[in-house]
């Protein structure tokens, strides 16, 4: 009980900083992060995610759901989908930031709209 | 003396462990008993029929299609082409053999003389050259015509790569497997990523195949390039595939028949021994 | 010295250099050329190690970033060229990066 509230502490705190940060994102930029995230030839995320209102998602990768459970602090998505293989050199998701598959102003975008899902 | 002698065996044994890379007969053992645990209920031979062996759905689609494939009019092409005579009178019988149905299951193999891997595509315009004739395309067309036709008269019969023991030949081999397993191009994706980590998983639509049972059905006709053919043409070659994959993953593709994908498909072939000949094969 | 370039910068704007300085172009050209050695010598290595990327001058690439580049610098768009060759540049070492970090890639059964 005590690692709980221990736990929940950093967690809870995270998750007011993530929800203040995101109710900073515009519709517009969401839109945008939405739109590179389903387009083929940028983040390309349906090839290996489910993402509610894509068509054709792989299952390569897990759903993209509860994002804000999942990742508490919205850098760490952003690490994620920056490099995934900095954590498993292994991973199969492509260094979407380390290889400039996506600028940094693209990264953000779809970081936004990830963590909204 | 006998001191001296154990320290050089010993020096020879610590030289050998620490190249000790895993045999070809290990890597084939480990690679099909991977696939055999991760998909009980396929049998050996249906790993040749890639996604239509891991997919009802898509094996049921699969199955009606094979009732009138799109493939057997290449086939017929590539009959022509091999009992057409060269300008000189001679024909492919004549590098080949009279029998249509035993020069699949010869390649790819080591050549001990030029110390590299010959693909059947490599001998087909070998021995146009060697008889005056222009050698064919690389990657479609004739080539792919009659390798399909060879393919075909060879169905049933099983993959039987030979690894010689010769450092070369090895050599070769080892640069095939990492090429296989190693990362590449701008998305960072090896062939091993998708197709041993993770067949039988979809890319959007796709269903991944295994690596094993990837080579059997080759040349193949695609879906995918009959529609990108204005002849509608689907069929292409394993080195067509190689570099259309490559491309994917944006890489720079290498060219068809380069010392790379030779080996490759050397490595890759020799994965699939004792695998049914199913070629061609219908892919989307 | 100085008056040969004065005298040099001064044909150079007779000859009607496209842009509203003489020295400004002359000093992205001379960038470029810098920058284009370099980005010709990353991909040479990365190539070396079976490390190149699809989009840096394969033909069938629909981006081609080095050939890209040096028609830009022909056109005489050097600020273009230069942003082409970055590009190029990073491809290509981090292609050569990621050939070397694979060097031990095998089977993990």
């Amino acid at each position: 009980m005590t690692k709980l509230t221990k736990r929940l502490g950093p967690t809870a705190l995270a998750l007011c900083i993530g929800l203040v940060l995101s109710t900073q994102v515009s519709a517009a930029d969401l839109e945008a992060g939405k739109k590179i995230a389903f387009d083929r030839s940028k983040g390309n995320c349906l090839t290996c995610h489910h993402i509610d209102g894509g068509t054709l998602p792989g299952n390569i990768g897990p759903p993209l759901i509860a994002m804000k459970s999942r990742f508490p602090d919205k850098d760490k998505l952003r690490a994620q989908i920056w490099d995934a293989t900095a954590i498993n050199p292994h991973s199969i998701m492509p260094p979407l930031g380390r290889h400039r598959i996506l600028s940094e102003k693209e990264i953000d975008l779809v970081t936004d709209y990830i963590y909204s899902l | 003396m006998k001191k001296i002698l154990t320290l050089l065996l010993s020096a020879g044994l610590v030289a050998t462990a620490t190249q000790a890379v895993s045999s070809p007969e290990e890597d084939l053992e480990k690679f099909r008993i991977y696939y055999e645990q991760r998909f009980p209920g396929v049998q050996l031979d249906d790993f040749g029929n890639g996604p239509y062996a891991l997919d009802v759905n898509k094996r049921l689609q699969w199955e009606s299609m094979e009732e009138f494939p799109p493939y057997e009019d290449y086939v017929d092409k590539g009959r022509e082409i091999w009992e057409t005579p060269f300008k000189n009178g001679k024909s492919f019988a004549s590098c080949f053999g009279k029998d249509p149905s035993k020069v699949r299951v010869k390649y790819p193999h080591w050549d001990s003389k030029t110390q590299q891997v010959v693909t059947l595509e490599g001998d087909i315009n070998k021995c146009l050259k060697e008889n005056g004739e222009k050698p064919f395309g690389w990657k479609k067309g004739k080539i792919a015509h009659l390798g399909a036709f060879l393919g075909y008269e060879a169905r049933g019969q099983r993959i039987n790569v030979v690894i010689p023991d010769d450092p070369k030949a090895l050599e070769a081999y080892e640069e095939g497997k990492h090429f296989y397993y190693a990362k590449r191009g701008q998305l960072n994706l090896a062939c091993a990523d998708c197709h041993v980590q993770y067949p039988g998983h979809r890319v959007r639509g796709q269903l991944l195949s295994t690596g094993l049972g990837q080579t059997t059905h080759f040349p193949v006709f695609r879906a995918k390039w009959q529609k990108a053919a204005a002849n509608g043409d689907g069929m292409g070659t394993l080195h067509r595939r190689y570099g259309g994959c490559n491309g994917q993953v944006r890489a720079r593709p290498f060219k068809a028949q380069s010392r790379q994908y030779r080996n490759l498909e050397f490595f890759h072939t020799y994965m699939s021994n004792g695998l049914e000949i199913n070629a061609p094969g219908y892919r989307e | 010295m100085k008056k040969l370039l004065t005298a040099f910068s001064l044909t150079l704007l007779i000859a009607g250099c496209n842009a509203t300085t003489a020295e400004k172009p002359t000093s992205l050209q001379a960038q470029y050329e810098v920058a284009l050695k370099n980005a010709q010598a990353a991909v040479e290595k990365a190539a070396a190690v079976d490390g190149e990327w699809r989009d840096i001058r394969w033909k069938k690439s629909k981006k081609r970033y080095l050939p890209s580049a040096i028609k830009a610098a022909e056109a005489g768009d050097y600020k273009k060229a230069l942003e082409l060759l970055e590009i190029a540049t990073f491809q290509a070492e981090a292609g050569y990066k990621q050939a070397m970090e694979q060097k031990n890639a095998g089977p993990r059964f």
